[in-house]
């Protein structure tokens, strides 16, 4: 286990090592999630009525859409210069390359949303900065990255990666986005934390179970 | 120690690439595997690294059937493919390191400064990777399927993109690594670079094993009519199946 933890943390800092030199992943993942940010700015009028309901929708739509440009590319990398084999070759189970991958997309997702908060505050005159609401970004982002991350292992070896991705992936996030959109829109309307603590239970549950069985899986998923 | 591949069988579709293979590597003897271009050395190569499952047969290392699931047989080897298995953005020294820390190299540094200079690259260990040549990514690769110090080495086309000098240093490299009695089996369409190390030759057609060549003092000129009269057989043999 200790063999396998040490496996992971070097594959996270060889994740966002490079990340950091390349600034693929993140450079497309803020591009985008700012023009689409500008869309619905232009597109939706918002008033201090629908505000909060909207608000929830918006920054999630921005992030998965901006999410799955990063998951495209979390393994590309790996696949370009065959490195995979490598990977499969030296760690001591398979499955530590989908935790190590999983932790790195959760945490370049988390930091993008970290990002485009303060622009939304900015364009919408409305702070996001609520605990329950990043809490609730959180989980929605270790759920997400726990079942992107496996079916991009999925996709990746196919030619029609880019469009497989999210055929597969968003059928599978349908309870993520709901729970998600739910409990982040009761946050920002101030409901009481005993409304919306299912869906934190329901997030929580989804992410423990598609994390367990991604790890158990893995292996099977990317062989031959 | 030895290497034992027991009738191995794999297809890709209709295409059967290997067909009932039986071959042995003895330590300290490496042996080059010769073919024409899709006779299924890269496949046989990548069996025996746990990258493809063969249908049928099994690997044998000193009598025990190795288990791919493992990860101790799987860290036992040290490979070479076509494809560099480097990270463009990581410096030489940070692609290196990244290997030893996933392979637990005790002392990483000396390991990496060692296998640096086994390779001939320590003035260039602090740029990017994409600053290099192919040449230098090669020996950057060959760096890494040492750095662990594995039992038996798997080189597919060591040789390509390597100078002159590139390819003297590799031989020099493998000669040590022979004498440490390290199981060395490579693939390489240059026979001229491969006779100085190899122990021995081996002809893969239709899916076996076709010839087996020893090394005792044969000329380059010697192996290379064989080879051509082994490769004319080969694709007289692969036209007629075709036909």
């Amino acid at each position: 286990m200790k063999d396998w933890f040490h496996s992971v943390r070097t594959l996270v800092w060889k994740d966002l090592l490079q990340e950091w030199r390349s600034k693929d992943m993140l450079t497309a993942m803020f591009a985008f999630a700012i023009l689409t940010l500008f869309i619905f700015n232009y597109a939706i009028e918002l008033s201090p009525v629908n505000r909060a309901e909207i608000a929830s929708g918006i920054i999630w739509v921005v992030i998965v859409f901006a999410g799955t440009l990063g998951l495209n590319r979390s393994f590309t990398a790996e696949q370009d210069q065959g490195c995979f084999d490598a990977l499969v070759m030296a760690v001591p189970d398979v499955s530590a390359i989908y935790f190590g991958k999983m932790l790195t997309n959760w945490l370049v997702m988390l930091f993008v949303s970290l990002l485009i908060l303060p622009i939304y505050s900015l364009l919408y005159n409305q702070s996001l900065f609520y605990a329950g609401f990043i809490l609730v970004l959180v989980l929605g982002a270790w759920c997400y990255s726990a079942a992107g991350t496996l079916i991009a292992g999925m996709t990746v070896q196919t030619r029609m990666r880019d469009l497989l991705l999210p055929i597969l992936l968003f059928p599978i996030l349908m309870p993520v986005n709901m729970a998600v959109v739910k409990a982040a829109g009761g946050i920002l309307a101030g409901a009481p934390l005993l409304d919306v603590q299912v869906w934190f239970v329901l997030l929580a549950a989804y992410g423990i179970i598609v994390t367990t069985v991604s790890i158990l899986v893995f292996e099977y998923v990317i062989r031959e | 120690m030895s290497l034992e591949i027991r009738r191995v069988s794999k297809s890709f579709g209709q295409h059967r690439v290997l067909d009932g293979l039986d071959l042995e590597v003895q330590p300290g003897e490496p042996l080059c595997l010769l073919g024409r271009n899709g006779a299924g050395k890269t496949t046989l190569l990548r069996i025996l690294a746990g990258l493809l499952r063969p249908e049928a047969g099994s690997i044998w290392l000193d009598d025990q059937q190795i288990d791919y699931a493992e990860s101790h047989a799987r860290h036992d080897i040290g490979l070479v493919m076509h494809q560099p298995f480097l990270y463009e953005h990581l410096t030489g020294v940070e692609n290196l390191r990244f290997y030893a820390r996933l392979y637990q190299v005790p002392d990483e540094n000396v390991a990496i400064e060692r296998a640096m200079a086994q390779v001939g690259m320590q003035r260039f260990g602090g740029k990017p990777v994409r600053a290099y040549s192919r040449g230098m990514k090669q020996r950057l690769t060959i760096a890494r399927a040492l750095l662990h110090s594995p039992s038996i080495l798997i080189l597919d086309e060591p040789y390509t993109g390597l100078d002159l000098q590139g390819s003297q240093a590799f031989n020099q490299l493998m000669l040590e690594q022979k004498q440490q009695g390290r199981i060395i089996l490579m693939t390489t369409h240059d026979i001229s670079h491969a006779l100085p190390i190899s122990s021995r030759f081996a002809f893969l057609a239709r899916g076996r094993i076709a010839e087996e060549l020893s090394n005792r003092n044969l000329s380059l000129e010697y192996l290379e009519s064989w080879l051509t009269e082994k490769l004319a057989k080969s694709n007289s043999g692969q036209q007629r199946v075709t036909a």
